[in-house]
């Protein structure tokens, strides 16, 4: 199969290794290949951290700036940061406000490149769900609601079901239900 | 078989225990540090005996592996790359004498560098101590060269290197992986002080042995496929080729398949050093230019012959530094192409255009900083309160990121924040001035290179304060135990060794220890310990500051929480901004005053000693 390449992005401590957890072993459970690439030691303090993720038979675990299908980021800062590695015709999933994002500096190049953005509140919608620390699985559901890629997101949510824990599984799905919901509002709604 | 999505670390470690190895030994350093534990969590699964240690440095490492080996055990140590400098007096020496069992050094590199002081590439080291290294691409490959480096290891009685680049070490791919088992080969170590303990005349006479053995070796990586292996086909000549090896030769591959560039060959080694000269020559004599890619230094470019053919690092093809990211070697690869009129892969720029947009939106730099509530964050307040005018020479760990608070003045290896003091000292009581000095180095760091600086420092009658920043834990790497708290890599129990001990046998007469979160009394006895060092009859003063790291030990770090808010009485001054630096406290523009972000913040309280407006308050 053709290679489907991920760049996630955010901020160190927002769980984004988690995140690639999630999509990884989706992919893993349908059998695909997966590369990543992570962030690890002094680069992790608190800084910008990136992750990569390549689902398919592609043997460098870096994706190449202009080649990634997904950029998913758990800040909008950080979602511009690594606009450079989206492709033409990629797609843009930030943590953003809907109305303000995207910045109206990169609207002409995101049209140029026919790069399609979209946005939710992940940390308000995840501190008003009662998990301010689960930003980063609001936008797993976020982007599951598009239905774009090789994973569904059935896929997704069953993921996240077996990797929580019975504490926070309660909580987790609520989460992801309630992103998914508003993702599916925004992807019907295009 | 199991599949797991596994680190390259993680891999290697399935490597290392297929292989049989049996005595496993590292010093923690990103990109290395997840190999142990790797090998740790598959060995209690598969209730392997694998005898498996974090030593106290990497050349302690090296010598407990080395001894293993030549009883007749496979063996292995793991560091980063800056840490085989540190074992280079072994490793050199190693070389010459050889070993019985495999003996397997897995040295991680870091081009960027991401995380470390250099960009030094290992296999130059391998060059110079003469010992064969392979440069795996991937996770999976990683795991099956370490299995040929221990046969090869054996077949020739000379320690492998493996040099795995952080984009193998911290790769991810999904590997699957039999059941283990133990070696059971027993210890037998043979006495032949001619070989072990050899003295230089039989120097001469191993060296000898060693350059005998790298003929050969050499000869076995002209056909080592598919480590070292090339695309030539059954056409004779072509324009453009390409040698490459390691990390860039996935993306080399990847790149030649998406763009569908059969014409252009590619002779990758992942086995460059003892250097396989014939399998090279014969690349070379079927192309009529080639392109050498390879991370992070010219190990491969140096040894081909026909520097007329070779573009590369010596024809300002391939960049000297920096990390060989997938874009950049995209257009190296359209710009050699165009130089040898060649068609090019694409018109790629690197992405110049969106780089250069972001570039213009002015995002917000995000230097890497001390964690909310990170106990060495109080220290460094009270050190620049206590003595704002002294030299501050500090050392490698999370600590380096005091320099955010103007605390931290050099930074050179593991153990210089003690030596560079001593030094420092030195060259301004040459000129009769008495420099006040303040160093900080972690526990850990202290026991891997510490004491005999500070031994070194007491003996020569150095004059500084050292503050030994204990947080019971090796944080930056991913909170390995401490020497002081007992606990081995596998949970067993150890014998902990404790600081103050090793301090007082050093020979330091003044030891004070406090807890940082009390900012007040540290202060107190910084300015106390700095009469010490000026008195005539004083000495070096060493302070222990002690609080358990606020990741490695959670809840146990912070035993009463404090809920803290900002008062109306802040007046904006940034005061705690600029000089405590948690990430917890920022500037709210509109209502222009500090809040605290109650998602981050650890609800240490330390904040609530550092406000000079006494803003800060317990809710």
């Amino acid at each position: 199969m053709k290679t489907i390449n991920y760049v996630l992005s955010g901020l160190g401590g927002q769980g984004i290794l988690f995140m690639t957890k999630v999509f990884a072993t989706t992919a893993l459970n349908k059998g695909f290949n997966i590369l990543g690439a992570e962030t690890h030691g002094m680069a992790q303090r608190g800084g910008s951290v990136v992750s990569h993720l390549r689902i398919g038979d592609a043997r460098s675990s870096l994706v190449r700036a202009g080649a990634a299908d997904y950029l998913i980021s758990m800040d909008e800062s950080e979602a511009y940061r690594y606009l450079p590695y989206l492709k033409k015709g990629g797609k843009l999933f930030a943590n953003a406000g809907s109305k303000s994002f995207p910045d109206e500096r990169v609207t002409d190049y995101l049209k140029q490149n026919k790069i399609e953005s979209f946005a939710m509140e992940a940390s308000k919608k995840a501190m008003d769900l009662g998990s301010p620390k689960s930003t980063n699985l609001a936008m797993v559901a976020f982007y599951a609601a598009f239905g774009v890629g090789p994973l569904t997101a059935d896929d997704l949510r069953s993921t996240v079901d077996a990797m929580s824990p019975a504490k926070v599984k309660g909580i987790n799905l609520k989460i992801f239900d309630a992103c998914y919901e508003v993702g599916k509002k925004i992807s019907s709604a295009n | 078989m199991k599949e797991e999505f596994l680190l390259g670390n993680g891999a290697m470690a399935i490597g290392l225990l297929e292989a049989g190895c049996q005595i496993m030994t590292s010093y923690p350093g990103t990109p290395s540090s997840e190999i142990l534990p790797e090998v740790v969590r598959f060995s209690k699964a598969n209730k392997l005996n694998t005898s498996i240690e974090w030593s106290i440095n990497e050349k302690v490492a090296f010598d407990n592996a080395f001894a293993g080996a030549i009883s007749g055990k496979r063996a292995a140590c793991c560091m980063k790359m800056v840490g085989l400098n540190v074992a280079a007096d072994s490793f050199m020496s190693a070389a010459y004498i050889g070993n019985i069992g495999g003996l397997v050094i897995i040295s991680c590199d870091d081009p960027g560098p991401h995380s470390s002081q250099t960009e030094q590439d290992s296999r130059l080291m391998a060059r110079l101590a003469k010992v064969p290294v392979l440069d795996p691409s991937s996770p999976e490959e990683a795991r099956e060269m370490i299995k040929f480096a221990f046969e090869l290891s054996e077949e020739y009685q000379v320690p492998v290197l493996v040099r795995p680049a952080i984009r193998v070490c911290h790769a991810r791919q999904n590997i699957r992986y039999g059941a283990l088992e133990s070696n059971m080969t027993k210890a037998d170590f043979k006495k032949e002080p001619t070989r072990w303990a050899s003295t230089p005349k039989f120097r001469f006479v191993q060296h000898k042995a060693l350059n005998e053995k790298h003929v050969k070796i050499s000869e076995k990586f002209n056909t080592l496929s598919p480590f070292n292996v090339h695309t030539l086909g059954k056409k004779k000549s072509h324009a453009f080729g390409v040698i490459t090896g390691g990390v860039p030769s996935s993306v080399v591959k990847d790149l030649l398949e998406e763009y569908d560039r059969k014409d252009i060959p590619v002779l990758k080694l992942g086995a460059p050093y003892p250097f396989p000269e014939k399998l090279a020559d014969e690349f070379m004599a079927a192309c009529d230019k080639v392109l050498v890619i390879e991370e992070t230094d010219t190990v491969i470019e140096y040894m081909l012959r026909d520097k007329v053919k070779t573009l590369g690092r010596f024809s300002g093809h391939v960049p000297m530094e920096g990390e060989l990211v997938p874009e950049k070697i995209e257009v190296i690869l359209n710009k050699a192409l165009a130089d040898c009129k060649q068609n090019p892969l694409s018109d790629f720029d690197g992405g110049k255009e969106a780089f250069a947009l972001v570039g213009e939106l002015g995002l917000p730099l995000r230097k890497p900083t001390l964690c909310p509530g990170c106990p060495h964050r109080a220290s460094f307040y009270s050190i620049r309160k206590a003595m704002p005018k002294a030299i501050f020479p500090s050392d490698i760990g999370c600590y380096t990121l005091g320099s955010n608070l103007g605390v931290v003045d050099t930074v050179l290896d593991m153990g210089a924040g003690i030596t560079m003091a001593s030094g420092f000292w030195n060259a301004y009581i040459q000129d009769g001035v008495k420099k006040p000095i303040i160093a900080t180095l972690g526990d850990s760091t202290f026991f891997h290179s510490g004491t005999t600086a500070l031994i070194n420092a007491v003996y020569n009658d150095s004059r500084f304060i050292l503050v030994i920043l204990d947080n019971g834990i090796t944080a930056m790497t991913g909170m390995q135990p401490a020497i002081t708290q007992g606990l081995r890599v596998d949970g067993r129990k150890g014998n902990p060794v404790s600081l103050e001990g090793v301090v007082e046998g050093c020979g330091v007469k003044y030891l004070k220890v406090v807890d940082p979160f009390d900012t007040k009394n540290m202060i107190k006895v910084i300015k106390k310990a700095a009469e010490y060092v000026n008195d005539p009859e004083g000495g070096i003063a060493v302070i222990i500051s002690r609080h358990p790291c606020v990741i490695g030990f959670k809840d146990a770090a912070i035993p009463e929480k404090m809920t803290v808010t900002v008062s109306d009485e802040c007046t904006d001054c940034g005061f705690c901004r600029d000089r405590f630096e948690c990430p917890a406290l920022f500037r709210n523009p509109e209502t222009e005053k500090t809040e605290i972000n109650t998602v981050l913040c650890a609800e240490c309280g330390v904040c609530i000693q550092v406000c000079p407006q006494k803003a800060i308050e317990k809710v």
